[in-house]
C-alpha cells in the first residue's frame, strides 16, 4: 500500500500555478492457457511518482519510477520548469485555473494480492470444464487476470485523495469450424471490480456462462452471412454500451470537442430521438454501484455524473478542470491517468443509455425482417461520429422471430443520425467493464445500456 | 552501465540460488522528452525518467515472469521470489527455450542524446508549416518526442546484450474543417534518427495532409459492387498484413491449429509479385531490434518470397510447439518490396474502385474474412479520382485478395519502422447506402 510521502512536498508548489502530485502503483496478474498450454504466466508491479503543473494555459509534467519524497520534489521541480518553458516559448496567455475548495477523501484498505497459483488453478479448472463439456472445438483459450490501480494524490487546491481500483476477469475464448472448415470463434468475459480472490471463489459459478457461450458458438458455426445494407436491428445491451462509449462518448469528451469533433456545433441541439438519454456515471447508476466506480479524478475533482444527452438533446460534455472553465461547464471528475507516468486525460467512467419501457421480446416481435445483434469484438469511432463495430454474435429476425445465427459481420453508421432512428428502448441495462479504452493511454471503463431498436448499415460478405 | 549490470547480477544469482534452472532478465533506464499539441495549440511538455526490470525463470520446464520498476535489492529479491512462485505453479512445458551463449554484444543505435531545443523548434516549425500550407487542417493531437534508453539483457546461459539507443518520433492526428464540414480524422507518423530536415518533408506527411483536405466534400456511394480496392500503406497494414501475421503466421494461430496456412509452408499463397519480409536491420528502420525476446540475434528474414510462403513468424517456443523453424526476428518491421507502377498509373488503370487510406473494421475472422468502413477514402471511376466517399464499407477475404493483386506501387512509405507501397486488389466488395 502507498503511504503519504506527498503531503510534505506541498510547500514546493509554485503559488503562481495549479499543481498536482500523484504517486501510483499499477499491478497486473495474468495467466494465459492456450489449448491447455500455459503460454503466459506474468506478474507486474509498476510504481512511481509524477507532478503536473498548470501555468497560464499550458502544462508541464514530469515523472520518475520511484516512490519517495526526494523523487516527488524532483518531479515537481521538473514539471514546474517545463510549465515555465511552455509559458516562455508558446504563451497561451490564459489566466489561472478556477480554484476549488479543499477536500480530502482517503479510501481505507489495501488491494488483496492472491498468489499466482490462484490464477493458474482457476484457469485450469475452467479449461478442464471446457475440454470435458465442449467437444466440438478446434481451439480454446482461457485468460485469468487482474489489473489494479492505487493512487495517492495531493493538489494545490481541490481534493487530496487515496483511491484503489481493483478489477479482475476470466476470459474464455472458443474456436470451432463451419461445415466448410472455416474457423469461427466467440469469447466471454466474466468478472468486474474487485480482486480475483473475491470475484472468483468457485469455478462452477462460471460454468453456466461457458455452456451458453458454447451453445452460441455451435449455432454460429452453422450461421449465415448478414445481407449487406441499411437494416432495422435490435442492438442488445452490450452493443448499446459500445455505441454509448465509442460513437457518442468520445465525441463529447471536451478535449476532442476542442479538436473539432462533431459535438462542437451540436450542443443544445437534437442529436437523438427523444427516447434516448445518456449519462457518464461517476460511481452510482440507476440506484446501483457502477461496474467501475470513480469518486475522485486525478486533478482532485470530486467525481459527479456527466449528463450528455437528455431526451435526445445534447446537453453537455465530459470535462477536465481546464475544459470546464473554457466551456463554462462544471468539472465532472473525468480527468484520469493510467500509469504514474501518464498525465490525466478526459476519460469516460461508466457510460450508459438510460433504460426505457420496452420488453426485449416485444422488440423482436416488432421486426418483420432485420437482425438481433448481441455481442461485439471491438469498435471504433470517428470524431465525426461515424462508427464501426465488429459483430461477433447475432441472429436473423424473420417475421418477428429469431432465425439463424450470423457469422462475423460489421455495423456502421453516424451516431447522431443513427440515434434519431431509435424508436424502442429496452427496460433492462447490461453493463460490461472488461475492456480498455484507448486514447494515448489505456484506461479501464464501464459501458452499458438497454436494447435499442434502430437502423444501421450492416456489412455482408 | 555498471548499476544496470549490478541489477542483472542480483536477479540472475538470486534466481539460481532459489533453484531456477535458467533465468533471463532485461534491465533498463530510459528518458523521454515530449511536446503535446491539442486542438491546434501547444498544451504540454513532459519529461519522464523511467526504469524497468523484467525477469523470466525456468525450473523443471515450468515458466514464470515478473515485471517491476524498482532497483533496490529488497524489491529485486521479492520480484525473484514471486517469479519463482509463479513458475512453480505452472505446468511443465518442454517447449520453452532461450538462446545460449557465449554472446556478448554492445550496440549504440540512433541518437541517444536529446536536443530538446531542436525538437521544440521542429515541432513549432511543423505546426506553422501545416497552418500555412494546409489551413483547413485542425491538429486534434500531435505528440513529438525523443526517447532514449540503456538496456542490459542477460541470461544464465552466457548471453549478454548492452544497448544504448535513442530516436525522435512525431505522431499526428488531424482532420480538415471548413464551416460545419469536417473530415474523418487521420493519423500520420514518423520515427527519425535525427532532426536534419523539416518534418513535413518526411514520410508521406505532405501527401497525407493534402489528401485529407480533399475529403471535405464527400459523397455517399449508392448500392454495392465488386471492384478494386487500392490500399494506402496504413490500410494495407490494417487489412492485409496484420491479418496475415496475426491469423496465419504467428505463435497463437499455429499452436492452436487455426491457421489456414499451417499446411502451406513452401507453397504459393500469393501473386508472384508479392513478397513480405521482417527487416529490423534495414537501413531505413530507426533503432530496430537487435535481439529477440528469447535472446537470439535479430536478423532480416523473408516470410513470403515471390508469393511463396517461405517462413512463419514463429518464436522458438512456437517453433518447438509446432515443429516449424523459428523466424530470425520477432520484430514487426515489415517490408513489402516496391512494384513497378506509379500511383497515378495504377489509378489510371482502375475502371471502378476505391482508394482507402484508413480502415475501421472488426477483428478479421480466423479465415481472413473482414468487413469494415473505408475511412478517408476516394471513389475511383474511369481511371480517375471521382471524389471523397462517406459511409462506405468494404469486405473481402485476405487469402483470396493475395491472389487477386492488380498492382504494387513504385513509391513506398518509409516511416522509420516499415517500408510499404500502395497495393491494388481486385474482387473486393464495396457497398454504400
Amino acid at each position: 500500500m502507498l503511504h503519504d510521502f506527498l503531503s510534505a512536498c506541498k510547500s514546493g508548489f509554485d503559488p503562481q500555478t495549479h499543481s498536482e502530485l500523484r504517486a501510483q502503483l499499477n499491478r497486473n496478474r495474468r495467466v494465459i492457457l492456450l489449448s491447455g498450454n500455459v503460454v503466459g504466466n506474468d506478474r507486474s508491479d509498476i510504481s512511481g511518482v509524477s507532478a503536473r503543473v498548470y501555468r497560464s494555459g499550458t502544462y508541464g509534467f514530469s515523472s520518475m519510477a520511484d516512490c519517495s519524497e526526494e523523487s516527488a520534489r524532483r518531479v515537481l521541480s521538473a514539471a514546474t520548469e517545463n510549465a515555465a518553458f511552455m509559458d516562455r516559448h508558446v504563451p497561451a496567455g490564459k489566466g489561472p485555473i478556477a480554484p476549488m475548495p479543499y477536500k480530502c477523501r482517503r479510501q481505507e484498505g489495501d488491494i488483496h494480492d492472491p498468489a499466482q497459483n490462484t490464477y493458474i488453478e482457476f484457469a485450469k479448472a475452467l479449461d478442464d470444464y471446457v475440454v470435458k463439456h465442449c467437444p466440438n472445438l478446434v481451439a480454446r483459450r482461457i485468460v485469468a487476470m487482474e489489473d489494479s490501480m492505487e493512487k495517492m494524490l495531493v493538489t494545490s487546491d481541490g481534493m487530496d485523495a487515496h483511491a484503489i481500483y481493483p478489477r479482475s476477469y476470466c476470459y474464455v475464448m472458443m474456436t470451432a469450424q463451419t461445415p466448410a472448415g472455416t474457423p469461427v470463434d466467440l469469447f466471454k468475459a466474466m468478472g468486474g471490480a474487485g480482486t480475483f480472490d473475491i470475484n472468483f471463489t468457485d469455478p462452477a459459478a462460471c460454468y453456466d456462462e461457458i455452456d451458453k457461450l458454447y451453445a452460441r458458438l455451435m449455432e454460429k458455426r452453422e450461421g449465415v452471412y448478414a445481407d449487406a445494407g441499411r437494416k432495422t436491428v435490435i442492438l442488445d445491451g452490450m452493443m448499446t454500451g459500445m455505441l454509448s462509449h465509442e460513437a457518442v462518448g468520445h465525441t463529447v469528451e471536451a478535449d476532442l470537442v476542442l479538436g473539432g469533433s462533431v459535438a462542437g456545433p451540436c450542443l443544445h441541439k437534437r442529436v437523438a430521438s427523444d427516447l434516448v438519454t445518456l449519462t457518464d456515471f461517476a460511481h452510482t447508476a440507476f440506484g446501483e454501484p457502477c461496474p467501475l466506480p470513480v469518486y475522485v479524478d486525478d486533478e482532485g475533482t470530486e467525481a459527479i455524473d456527466a449528463p450528455l444527452i437528455e431526451n435526445g438533446i445534447l446537453t453537455g460534455y465530459m470535462n477536465s478542470r481546464e475544459t470546464a472553465q473554457h466551456f463554462g461547464m462544471k468539472p465532472t471528475g473525468n480527468a484520469r491517468a493510467w500509469l504514474f507516468s501518464d498525465e490525466p486525460l478526459i476519460r469516460m467512467r461508466n457510460t450508459s443509455v438510460h433504460p426505457g419501457k420496452d420488453k426485449l421480446e416485444d422488440m423482436i416481435a416488432s421486426i418483420d425482417e432485420g437482425y438481433y445483434l448481441i455481442d461485439s469484438g471491438n469498435g471504433q469511432a470517428d470524431t465525426t461520429g461515424e462508427f464501426m463495430f465488429g459483430v461477433t454474435m447475432g441472429y436473423e429476425i424473420k417475421h418477428g422471430k429469431l432465425g439463424r445465427a450470423l457469422l462475423d459481420t460489421t455495423i456502421s453508421g453516424v451516431a447522431f443520425e443513427m440515434l434519431k432512428t431509435v424508436d424502442m428502448v429496452g427496460d433492462k441495462v447490461i453493463w460490461v467493464s472488461s475492456g480498455m479504452c484507448g486514447k494515448k493511454q489505456p484506461m479501464p471503463v464501464g459501458m452499458g445500456g438497454p436494447a435499442l431498436r434502430c437502423q444501421v448499415m450492416i456489412g455482408g460478405r | 552501465m555498471d548499476a544496470l549490470y549490478q541489477v542483472t547480477e542480483v536477479l540472475l544469482s538470486e534466481a539460481k540460488k532459489l533453484g531456477a534452472d535458467f533465468a533471463v532478465c532485461a534491465v533498463s533506464e530510459s528518458e523521454k522528452r515530449e511536446f503535446n499539441v491539442d486542438g491546434g495549440r501547444f498544451s504540454l511538455m513532459r519529461t519522464l525518467f523511467d526504469r524497468n526490470v523484467s525477469l523470466t525463470v525456468l525450473r523443471e520446464h515450468r515458466n514464470g515472469s515478473v515485471h517491476v520498476n524498482r532497483f533496490d535489492e529488497e524489491a529485486l529479491k521479492k520480484a525473484v521470489a514471486e517469479c519463482m512462485a509463479a513458475c512453480e505453479s505452472a505446468e511443465p512445458d518442454e517447449a520453452w527455450e532461450f538462446a545460449k551463449g557465449p554472446i556478448d554484444e554492445t550496440f549504440t543505435d540512433g541518437t541517444p542524446e536529446c536536443d530538446t531545443d531542436k525538437l521544440f523548434a521542429r515541432t513549432k516549425e511543423l505546426m506553422e508549416q501545416i497552418s500555412e500550407r494546409h489551413p483547413k487542417i485542425l491538429m486534434e493531437q500531435m505528440i513529438t518526442e525523443h526517447s532514449a534508453g540503456r538496456v542490459i539483457y542477460r541470461n544464465t546461459d552466457g548471453v549478454c546484450y548492452r544497448t544504448l539507443s535513442g530516436s525522435y518520433s512525431f505522431q499526428l492526428m488531424y482532420s480538415a474543417h471548413e464551416g460545419e464540414k469536417s473530415t474523418s480524422f487521420f493519423g500520420s507518423g514518423v520515427t527519425l534518427a535525427d532532426l536534419d530536415k523539416p518534418i513535413i518533408e518526411c514520410a508521406f506527411l505532405e501527401r497525407e495532409l493534402t489528401d485529407i483536405e480533399r475529403q471535405l466534400d464527400t459523397q455517399a456511394l449508392e448500392g454495392k459492387f465488386i471492384g478494386t480496392a487500392l490500399l494506402a500503406p496504413s490500410a494495407l497494414t490494417e487489412i492485409v498484413l496484420d491479418t496475415m501475421l496475426g491469423n496465419f503466421m504467428t505463435d497463437g494461430s499455429l499452436i492452436d491449429g487455426t491457421s489456414i496456412w499451417k499446411d502451406k509452408l513452401n507453397e504459393q499463397v500469393a501473386d508472384p509479385r508479392f513478397s513480405l519480409s521482417l527487416t529490423p536491420r534495414a537501413d531505413y528502420v530507426v533503432d530496430g531490434r537487435r535481439y529477440t525476446e528469447e535472446g537470439y540475434p535479430a536478423e532480416n528474414c523473408d516470410l513470403i518470397r515471390g508469393g511463396r510462403l517461405v517462413s512463419f513468424a514463429l518464436s522458438q517456443y512456437g517453433a518447438n510447439k509446432t515443429g516449424f523453424q523459428r523466424a530470425a526476428t520477432d520484430g514487426w518491421n515489415l517490408t513489402v518490396p516496391a512494384g513497378d507502377q506509379s500511383l497515378d498509373s495504377i489509378i489510371a488503370g482502375i475502371d471502378r474502385g476505391i482508394l482507402v487510406m484508413r480502415f475501421s473494421g472488426g477483428s478479421p475472422a480466423a479465415s481472413g474474412e473482414f468487413s469494415g468502413v473505408a475511412k478517408n477514402s476516394f471513389l475511383i471511376e474511369n481511371g480517375k479520382i471521382a471524389g471523397a466517399l462517406t459511409e462506405t464499407m468494404i469486405s473481402g477475404c485476405v487469402p483470396d485478395m493475395l491472389n487477386q493483386i492488380r498492382a504494387i506501387s513504385s513509391d513506398v512509405l518509409r516511416d522509420g519502422f516499415m517500408s510499404l507501397p500502395y497495393m491494388a486488389f481486385d474482387g473486393v466488395t464495396i457497398s454504400g447506402k
